[in-house]
């Protein structure tokens, strides 16, 4: 895997980790069980620069490229899914469309409370009646002198418990299709934002996502991200990097899978050998193994791609597509491998096997990732 | 007053997996308490901080990581003629090196390394550079020209008082290390290191390497403890009245 990392590629992964190991890995389960979000590890993280992973060192962060973005949440995701999703919506989605597309002023406010991670991030385009398809939005941004006033319901908010700032789509123009759509920037404790209860999720269950409802939630004008209307290429530009932190999330879940399969075998003895001398099982690890190496693979592709300055648009729906595929079946494998205690919840694979489940939803489901690259290959 | 700190420290390979392989090479992990122990002097104290190390071009990570974590300074010291360098060797070239960075006040080491563990680099090199040389320091206090240092050795906590220029090497129990971020790594790999070769220390062919040491590792084989495991069955305390009279037999109680 080294051929494509420099050596400060690999300076960030070793030092990402470590970090992981030592003050995430032994929490990873607990959290897990009790859906709780390690805020003490998490302003830790803060400090260390996980929450301005490429933003830009005049507004705190570590001005990294994106091969170190995606080896840092695979790092995250191996040890944690939970938290990696956490700092992958946070850097691609909600830091980096500010990054991009806001004013100076915008910049100047908000980044650095994101950047040292003192107020995380959350991306809010799901709604209850619009899913794969974004553009059914239903909220509503009226401008009214120099405010908008907010209503609508936002679902499945990745971070929505706890963050400080949220990235509301709604619209503007109700006339105007795709194109009336708009991006708002509302901070927490803005009144007539509110957070609702956090969802009871079969994985990633130390991530507090939860639901979000704007009720004559009043913004100036001044937290319109990019201009009225745009709201849809802002989303789609963000997701475009959301969809390699996501790769690179599912293939830290299927490493961990096999690495967890890879130590049982090796230790469980039957019929008088340990299980990986037997034949089905070492051809179901090589088959594990080579799907992880390919998934990080294409992920360190779609990566090297954006760095270049390159279209990683292809590259990066592939990328999700199969990554999310292969973890969810590595996953399954790793369980199968760890037979009746791979069932039990004294052992992990039942948590990565959870986790890597969710990978083929969210960003973009697999079905959403195969319409997009049919039409990348065939055209409309 | 600012001290020059000069902190030796040593790549090994690594034991950490990175999917199915392993990551090449990684910092001592005893370094990062050493690494540690020269921050907080130059927190306190003003000066600089060079990290030091002896090794091929894969060490070159390491002193990025040392760079990272907080020092001025890495000196890479690499070439072919140094490869094969036994202890002796490697102390006489880090001792080279050393009075080339000239003046410094303080050498560190760490007491131990992941690795080989011969925790000889640090006396021998110090030895060469008719340093004083405290080793396995476990406890440090600064005083007004010099440093308090503790050593925890046989049963006996011993205290000492040493002036600068000195050379010590650190237990890692002296410090727990900062943990490691992000945040400088964009401007180490800007800044870069220092690559230093036997000639540039004004070193002899003959001195160093494999032809200038005078020891050279034989063989190599890994020994078996020998250990017996008994297993005691029933329920607790059945198992707490085998236990005991287990270890009556063995004379153990």
């Amino acid at each position: 895997m080294n051929i494509f990392l420099s050596d400060k590629n690999r300076l960030v992964q070793r030092i990402a980790h470590g970090f992981c190991e030592i003050e995430i890995q032994p929490i990873a389960g607990k959290i897990d069980k009790e859906a709780h979000f390690p805020w003490d590890v998490v302003k830790k993280m803060g400090e260390l620069g996980y929450f301005g992973i490429q933003a830009p060192k005049s507004l705190g962060g570590a001005a990294l490229d994106t091969v170190d973005y995606i080896l840092i949440i695979e790092e995250i995701s191996k040890s944690c899914a939970a938290l990696g999703l956490c700092v992958a919506v946070h850097n691609s989605v909600a830091l980096y469309p500010l990054l991009a597309f806001g004013s100076e002023e915008q910049k100047k406010k908000w980044a650095p409370q994101l950047t040292s991670g003192n107020k995380i991030g959350a991306f809010c385009l799901t709604e209850p009646n619009a899913g794969s398809d974004a553009s059914g939005i239903e909220s509503e941004a009226i401008s009214k002198d120099r405010y908008y006033v907010i209503n609508g319901s936002k679902a499945f908010v990745t971070n929505g418990g706890v963050a400080g700032i949220y990235l509301i789509f709604a619209r503007t123009n109700p006339n105007n299709g795709n194109k009336g759509i708009s991006v708002l920037i509302v901070e927490r404790g803005t009144p007539g934002l509110i957070v609702g209860d956090l969802e009871e999720l079969c994985g990633v269950r130390a991530n507090p996502v939860s639901s979000v409802r704007l009720n004559d939630c009043e913004v100036p004008s001044q937290n319109l991200l990019g201009r009225e209307g745009a709201g849809l290429s802002i989303g789609f530009a963000a997701l475009d990097i959301g969809r390699i932190g996501i790769a690179a999330q599912a293939a830290g879940i299927a490493r961990a899978a096999l690495e967890e399969a890879i130590r049982y075998s090796k230790q469980r003895h039957q019929f008088g050998v340990p299980i990986a001398k037997h034949q089905a099982l070492s051809m179901m690890i090589a088959d594990m193994a080579t799907k992880v190496d390919a998934a990080r693979l294409m992920a360190y592709r779609a990566a090297t791609l954006r760095d270049k300055g390159e279209s990683f648009s292809q590259a990066s729906a592939m990328a999700k597509l199969f990554s999310s595929e292969i973890s969810s079946e590595v996953t399954d494998q790793a369980l199968q491998i760890h037979g009746g205690y791979g069932y039990s919840k004294s052992y992990p694979v039942e948590r990565y096997y959870r986790d890597a489940r969710v990978t083929r939803i969210y960003e973009g489901t697999s079905e959403v990732h195969k319409m997009v690259i049919a039409r990348g290959i065939m055209g409309n | 007053m600012g001290v020059n700190i000069i902190v030796c420290i040593k790549s090994i390979k690594s034991t950490a997996s990175q999917g199915q392989r392993s990551f090449s090479d990684e910092l001592n992990p005893h370094d990062r308490a050493t690494l540690e122990v020269a921050l907080r002097i130059r927190e306190d104290l003003g000066g600089t901080i060079t990290a030091l190390s002896m090794g091929p071009e894969t060490f070159a990570t390491s002193l990025h990581e040392a760079m990272v974590i907080g020092v001025d300074r890495g000196i890479l010291i690499s070439d072919r003629a140094l490869a094969g360098s036994d202890t002796l060797a490697t102390s006489h070239v880090l001792a080279a090196a050393i009075r080339r960075l000239a003046p410094y006040d303080l050498v560190l080491f760490s007491a131990r390394t992941a690795d080989s563990d011969t925790g000889q680099v640090g006396p021998q090199t110090a030895v060469a550079l008719e340093l004083p040389i405290i080793t396995g320091v476990c406890s440090i206090e600064q005083g007004k020209n010099s440093l308090f240092v503790e050593r925890n050795y046989d049963g006996f906590l011993e205290r000492y008082e040493v002036y600068f220029p000195a050379a010590l090497t650190i237990h890692q129990s002296a410090i727990r290390p900062r943990d490691t971020g992000f945040l400088r790594i964009q401007s180490v790999f800007e800044k870069g290191l220092e690559c230093w070769n036997h000639t540039d220390l004004g070193l002899n062919r003959k001195e160093v390497g494999e032809i200038g040491s005078s020891t050279r590792l034989f063989s190599l084989s890994q020994t078996k403890k020998m250990r017996a495991c008994a297993f005691m069955s029933g329920s607790g305390p059945g198992q707490a009245d085998q236990l005991v009279k287990a270890l009556l037999q063995l004379d153990m109680i």
